[in-house]
């Protein structure tokens, strides 16, 4: 993949002598506890958002998208339905949890097993068919997982409304709205542990796109053709990726489950599948790290934008233009959509995080050229 | 585009065919009679709202069999004309059978922004880029729609000679249903016969075929290409017309129908307008009749539990699994497109 090959050639040029090639190996790990552990002050600056709760949701979605990157970006599938899995991870812990007062992680493991079970079956047969023809069977079994929430089978998933109460474990507390984990007695904010189940799912997802297992997805993306001359076969790959690919939503599912307090109807419509959609070719879909910056920028803009009030050129304090721009920008998924579309047409596999390695590594090039000359 | 004649198929009707269509009539004689107005009613719903959705397919799949491009945006277009017919009649104050020709075009006008300024420049790409582009493109329209005509779903006035209702013994019909039936028919068998049987119909299909060697005999494919393009937008506009007059528009139809559209392009086979056709009545019938079925054969079994409410908007779905799995290229799919 792209992703390595350009992390190696930057890499080598760095000073040698210090340990950067194992830097370099577990770039990703290294990364992601950055990211968990940075995200939230970064987002509670007060220039920013001013408030660090939606960090949370933002990690989890960062984890259904990049999730949704293992069929997209590395097996080169689109799927229309992956909401369904963030749905089953959801519905059947928050079932577990309110109906039958089982324990989290027992109703989480349930979960799981039920949404890995669902994708095998589905993945089965849809996998194999064309593109389109794909797209379009995701989307179905998705609507079909939507119409069953709402029919409220046995009065189980509550209807339109969802589940809400008594679907959050004995081990959350709730304060003024600020929710904590208290685990024997011992009390640490609720983010902490969303980071460290996030950090677990993208550690997990790295070592399934690094494993043998994981490059021959790239290989069968590639050239499916030659993949299949050289004896992968690409039917079960395919299928078992798109087993993980749900499995991991599922899980990202359950910790948005406890997040939200309950799972809500709107997490299995085809609008959620679409989001995750663009959120990951927005971020660009090449890279590991593609999805979960396309998450950031969705979500974030989806809270900045709408808030945002008036532009005001060059600083508050000297206002030289200052510009109305609450009516415009509370349309921000327009300026969404075109970023989107100029992505698309220029490199539909580079997204933003694609053009951010770019510029940075042109820098860097820039920087140490012209070190050389002195 | 149905150029290739398939070569016809004797079958005899297997056991467990001749049960299900058995069932079939059954119920619809059952449904009939123990319901001969709610019958009529939901037949001639699925009627119209079959031929909406065959309006929409029939551009969705003159694009997609030209182009090979998968228009996500195809439903956008289909909201505008229902919007631009609201933007006429009542903010311009021109009368439903002015909009009713100018929405259109005017939709189509928006289709060759479309064309020129995106969708040109993926031809002969893979076709994931084409639809991730077009959803794009649908979201940003969607957008646009919501600030220019607001959130809150908007409806316009009929003409009074549609307005009325249609006596038919057991049931009364709207005069601006079966209006839509007529004008959908008219321009399905319209599209038909410049396909079929025009020399521009003719240069289309041999685009389709082999687009190279048709440039090498003189065609001009750009023209073709954006004429097509135009003639798919302005004919999903025209289902927005029809729609909006009849029940009104808001913001979600866009991918209400874009979805349903696709789900007709798929079982009736990609590349062939005749199965989008016949596709189209079926999926309206089946997400009309279905719940009428059902509530009888609840009523006659005394079962209530076999009475799904709202089952009809996952019909679609599930025809279109069954199709796909049974018959994986749709009803009248042509081998090796788009796989």
């Amino acid at each position: 993949m792209s992703d390595e090959s350009a992390t190696n050639r930057t890499g080598e040029g760095l000073v040698s002598g210090l340990p950067l090639g194992a830097l370099n190996r577990y770039k990703v790990p290294i990364g992601s506890v950055l990211l968990v552990i940075l995200l939230r002050p970064l987002v509670s600056m007060e220039f920013l958002l001013g408030y660090g709760s939606v960090a949370n949701t933002i990690l989890i979605w960062m984890l259904f998208a990049a999730s949704f990157n293992l069929l997209l970006g590395y097996t080169g599938l689109l799927s229309f339905g992956h909401a369904m899995f963030l749905g089953i991870g959801a519905y059947v812990t928050a079932i577990g949890l309110s109906r039958f007062s089982s324990s989290f992680v027992l109703s989480a493991v349930v979960a799981l097993a039920l949404a890995g079970v669902a994708a095998y079956l589905i993945g089965r047969i849809t996998v194999q068919k064309g593109e389109i023809y794909f797209a379009m069977l995701t989307l179905a079994f998705g609507t079909t997982a939507h119409f069953i929430a709402n029919y409220n089978p046995a009065g189980l998933t509550g209807g339109t409304t969802g589940i809400a109460g008594g679907a959050v474990p004995a081990w959350i507390e709730t304060e003024r709205g600020l929710k904590y984990v208290n685990l024997g007695g011992f009390q640490f904010d609720w983010y902490w542990l969303v980071a460290a189940a996030v950090l677990v799912g993208l550690v997990v997802l790295w070592q399934i796109v690094r494993s043998p297992f994981g490059r021959t997805l790239i290989a069968i993306r590639e050239n499916k053709e030659l993949a299949r001359a050289m004896g992968i076969n690409t039917y079960r790959y395919k299928v078992w990726a798109f087993t993980l690919s749900g499995v991991v939503a599922a899980y990202a599912g359950t910790i948005l489950e406890i997040n939200e307090q309950g799972a809500t109807l709107s997490l299995l419509t085809v609008e959620t599948s679409g989001d995750v959609i663009l959120m990951t070719v927005l971020g660009g879909a090449n890279y590991f790290f593609g999805p979960v910056a396309g998450a950031f920028v969705w979500l974030f803009a989806e809270d900045y934008l709408t808030d945002f009030e008036m532009l005001v050129l060059p600083l508050k304090e000297v206002p030289i233009v200052s510009l109305e721009l609450a009516g415009v920008l509370a349309y921000w998924q327009f300026f969404l959509g075109l970023l989107f579309v100029i992505a698309v047409l220029i490199a539909p596999r580079e997204g933003i995080w694609g053009l951010l390695r770019d510029s940075i590594e042109t820098l860097y090039d820039r920087l140490r050229t012209g070190e050389e000359d002195v | 585009m149905n150029a290739i004649p398939i070569p016809g198929t004797q079958r005899s009707i297997t056991p467990a065919g001749g049960i299900v269509w058995g069932v079939l009539v059954l119920l619809t004689v059952m449904s009939a009679i123990v319901r001969p107005g709610l019958f009529v009613d939901q037949v001639i719903g699925g009627l119209v709202y079959g031929l909406v959705l065959v309006l929409i397919a029939l551009g969705l799949s003159i694009v997609l069999g030209l182009l090979g491009i998968v228009n996500f945006a195809h439903g956008a277009l289909f909201m505008l004309g229902a919007y631009f017919t609201f933007q006429l009649m009542e903010v311009w104050g021109v009368s439903f059978w002015v909009a009713l020709i100018v929405a259109p075009l005017g939709v189509g006008l928006v289709g060759v922004a479309i064309e020129r300024g995106v969708l040109r420049h993926l031809y002969d790409k893979n076709p994931l880029n084409g639809l991730l582009a077009t959803f794009g493109i649908a979201l940003m329209l969607g957008e646009a729609t919501r600030a220019i005509w607001g959130g809150t779903p908007r409806s316009v006035v009929a003409p009074q000679i549609l307005s009325m209702s249609f006596d038919l013994g057991v049931t009364t019909v709207s005069r601006i249903r079966l209006f839509t039936v007529a004008v959908a028919v008219v321009v399905i068998a319209a599209v038909y016969l410049l396909i079929e049987r025009t020399d521009f119909g003719l240069s289309v299909r041999a685009g389709v075929l082999d687009r190279e060697m048709a440039e090498f005999l003189g065609v001009n494919m750009n023209v073709r290409f954006i004429s097509m393009f135009v003639l798919g937008a302005a004919i999903a506009g025209l289902g927005g017309v029809l729609r909006g007059a009849a029940v009104g528009m808001d913001v979600g139809m866009a991918n209400q129908f874009i979805i349903l559209a696709f789900v007709v392009v798929v079982v009736g086979g990609i590349g062939s307008l005749f199965g989008s056709v016949v596709a189209g009545l079926l999926i309206g019938g089946a997400s009309y009749l279905t719940p009428l079925y059902l509530s009888t054969l609840a009523e006659v079994t005394t079962l209530e539990f076999i009475n799904i409410p709202g089952i009809g908007g996952l019909v679609p779905y599930l025809v279109m699994i069954v199709v796909l799995l049974a018959r994986p290229r749709g009803l009248f799919g042509q081998e090796g497109f788009l796989e």
